[in-house]
């Protein structure tokens, strides 16, 4: 298996090649010598598609939806997956002190990434638990003295509906415009501060266009009107150096897969000082200091943490390696096709999340044409509903430009030859959809599309 | 013990636990507290006991109990009932409340290793308070019904500025008693 692997990479396969090759290709060693399919050679753009029943996978360009296991993150879960099954609030037993022992490690692990005490960190089932539990949480507790929450209109979804059902509840909500780079202006943040304002939420780094906000300032705007800054920090942990009390950070959320950890765990901290209290909405025996009762997961548990130490540990590397390809790709389509715009500011973007508007192309179009590449438009979270983005929108794109976004995810797997594969294809299915397009025969014969008056049917 | 002796014994018994004295309620240190004749009470629960027993032997001796004021405070049970309470300065409330048998649990007995003894001061009363330590705030974290005055009875302790004020108990704590059922006193 290894080596038709090889084989289908080309000699310059690198050792990151070979893991993410094995992570692609591992579950189809019992087929590929079975069936005998003829092998792709990906440093050539494909003229016809895969066909769908194959069993080879596209390159995963989607890091920001999610991202693979690290093998060695499934190395340190195999044990609690296996024989140390114990529950860790089992107070009596050694099956229960051992897994205790491993959730505790975890936790510290995870305190570490982010420069936190380990008892501030809590187990939640993800990101979107941890957004529900921090910012319902908070709010309903202070009800009595505090009714106002600041937010963005650029956050994750999970956060905007939290806000928009204690607005049901008779919360005032402020969402804060951002820039045309997608950065919020801490001149309005400061201004829509009031002396009832419980809570602000704004999202560390951004899963749709990966803007980087300025959380040391508005950190600092926060605690000297002592109001609890709560961030998301799903895209950030682990890609980008965080410390919570550098930032002044009273809670933050972590999912568990975006680290290249399991998927259905993430975390909650929750500053001790000064205390943050909140209300939890998971009740029942009190467990994680009575925010999120239930039983800790503590294989999915061991795996975040895992994760988490490993992101600590290889955070320069992984970013440069991703700054490195993500320069390649930006400037290998810049280079070669016209009319793209980048949405996000430049000097405020995490190099990973790379997302591009193409003119007169549709997005998804451009989507179904890179058939052996899997992206986004848009952001997972909306791939369901016609919605155009609404980060783009706040953004102040026109929605055609909203329309034509496409979203490239670089992780720690994603290999140069990829990225080369993949600004081939850009290239050649961007220039054959323009070619089709009207709206592009227009803009060459010079006409201005925005003054064309459309008959509406 | 008849009804005559009741009065004492309840007196008696939270002072008996913390001398750890021998099981006749006759003896020299418990006799002195029957008389009213009470020692300072630390906040940190592990040196009350060495410190009782030095102090309830010597308290015949000083004057400070006898100088030591009686603070009048309201205690609000969850179903309405109020109860008032009288209690020297530098007696912590869970205390109070079981000397006026107030329905307030002190499962640890003031260890401060639960958060049975919950109970909700006014605003005014909580802010000039000093703020709870850490071990203290991590067992209200687990507390039923916890609000922002909230802090742990036992952790508090009378003083002259209380006089008069009035003491919210929550609706339930972390015990489980949805059947009605109430906790024996310890």
């Amino acid at each position: 298996m290894f080596s038709r692997s090889l084989r289908v990479l080309g000699a310059r396969a690198n050792r990151r090649a070979l893991s993410a090759c094995y992570l692609r290709t591992r579950c189809l060693s019992t087929t590929l010598n079975s069936q005998a399919e003829p092998v792709t050679n990906h440093n050539v753009p494909v003229g016809e598609s895969i066909p769908a029943q194959s069993s080879v996978m596209p390159i995963y360009l989607d890091a920001q939806a999610t991202t693979p296991l690290d093998p060695r993150v499934l190395d340190a879960m195999m044990p609690y997956m296996t024989e140390n099954y114990g529950n860790p609030h089992s107070r009596t037993h050694k099956y229960g002190w051992e897994t205790e022992k491993a959730v505790d490690i975890a936790r510290e692990q995870i305190a570490n990434l982010i420069g936190a005490h380990p008892k501030e960190i809590i187990f939640t089932s993800g990101a979107t638990e941890s957004n529900n539990t921090s910012i319902k949480g908070v709010a309903r507790f202070y009800k009595g003295k505090k009714n106002h929450i600041i937010t963005s209109q650029t956050e994750h979804k999970c956060i905007l509906d939290s806000c928009r059902v204690l607005q049901e509840e008779g919360f005032e909500v402020t969402y804060l415009p951002v820039n045309k780079g997608g950065i919020i202006d801490l001149n309005e943040l400061k201004a829509a501060i009031r002396p009832t304002t419980a809570l602000v939420s704004i999202m560390a780094v951004n899963n749709e266009i990966g803007v980087i906000q300025d959380l040391k300032e508005i950190g600092k705007i926060c605690h000297e009107n002592r109001v609890f800054f709560h961030t998301d920090g799903a895209q950030a942990a682990g890609k980008i150096p965080l410390n919570v009390n550098d930032m002044n950070i009273d809670l933050m959320s972590i999912s568990g897969h975006k680290l290249y950890g399991p998927k259905g765990v993430g975390a909650l901290y929750v500053r001790r000082r000064p205390r943050v209290r909140l209300e939890p909405i998971i009740t029942g025996g009190g467990q994680e200091r009575g925010i999120r009762s239930g039983t800790v997961p503590s294989s999915l548990v061991v795996g975040m943490g895992a994760a988490a130490a490993l992101s600590a540990r290889e955070l320069d590397y992984d970013y440069q390696h991703i700054s490195k390809l993500s320069r390649r790709l930006v400037d290998g389509i810049q280079s070669r096709v016209s009319h793209v715009v980048r949405n996000g500011d430049p000097n405020h973007i995490y190099p990973g999340c790379v997302n591009l508007s193409f003119s007169f192309v549709e997005g998804e179009s451009l989507l179904m044409a890179l058939k052996n590449v899997a992206l986004s438009s848009g952001s997972a979270c909306t791939s369901a509903s016609l919605e155009p983005s609404y980060v783009l929108r706040a953004l102040g794109a026109e929605d055609d430009m909203a329309h034509s976004s496409i979203r490239f995810g670089l992780g720690r797997f994603t290999t140069e030859s990829e990225v080369d594969y993949v600004v081939d294809n850009v290239q050649a299915h961007v220039n054959r959809l323009r070619d089709m397009s009207p709206l592009w025969e227009m803009h060459q014969e010079g006409i201005d599309i925005k003054s064309i008056q459309w008959s509406q049917h | 013990m008849s009804a005559v002796f009741t009065r004492s014994a309840a007196l008696i018994r939270p002072q008996l636990q913390r001398l750890r004295s021998p099981h006749s309620p006759f003896s020299p240190a418990s006799l002195l507290a029957v008389f009213g004749v009470q020692s300072l009470r630390l906040p940190c629960a592990s040196s009350r006991l060495s410190h009782h027993r030095q102090t309830a032997a010597a308290a015949a001796f000083t004057t400070s109990a006898i100088r030591a004021k009686n603070v009048t405070v309201t205690f609000i049970e969850p179903d309405g009932n109020e109860v008032k309470a009288t209690g020297e300065e530098g007696t912590n409330l869970m205390e109070l409340a079981h000397e006026n048998d107030v329905d307030l649990e002190g499962a640890c007995e003031g260890a401060c290793a639960c958060s049975t003894c919950h109970v909700i001061l006014p605003d005014s009363i909580y802010d000039s308070l000093p703020e709870p330590s850490d071990e203290e705030n991590d067992m209200l974290d687990l507390a039923f019904g916890l609000t922002d005055t909230s802090r742990l009875g036992c952790q508090v302790l009378l003083s002259p500025e209380m006089e008069g004020m009035r003491i919210k108990l929550p609706s339930a704590t972390r015990n489980f008693y949805v059947d009605g059922a109430k906790p024996s006193h310890h």
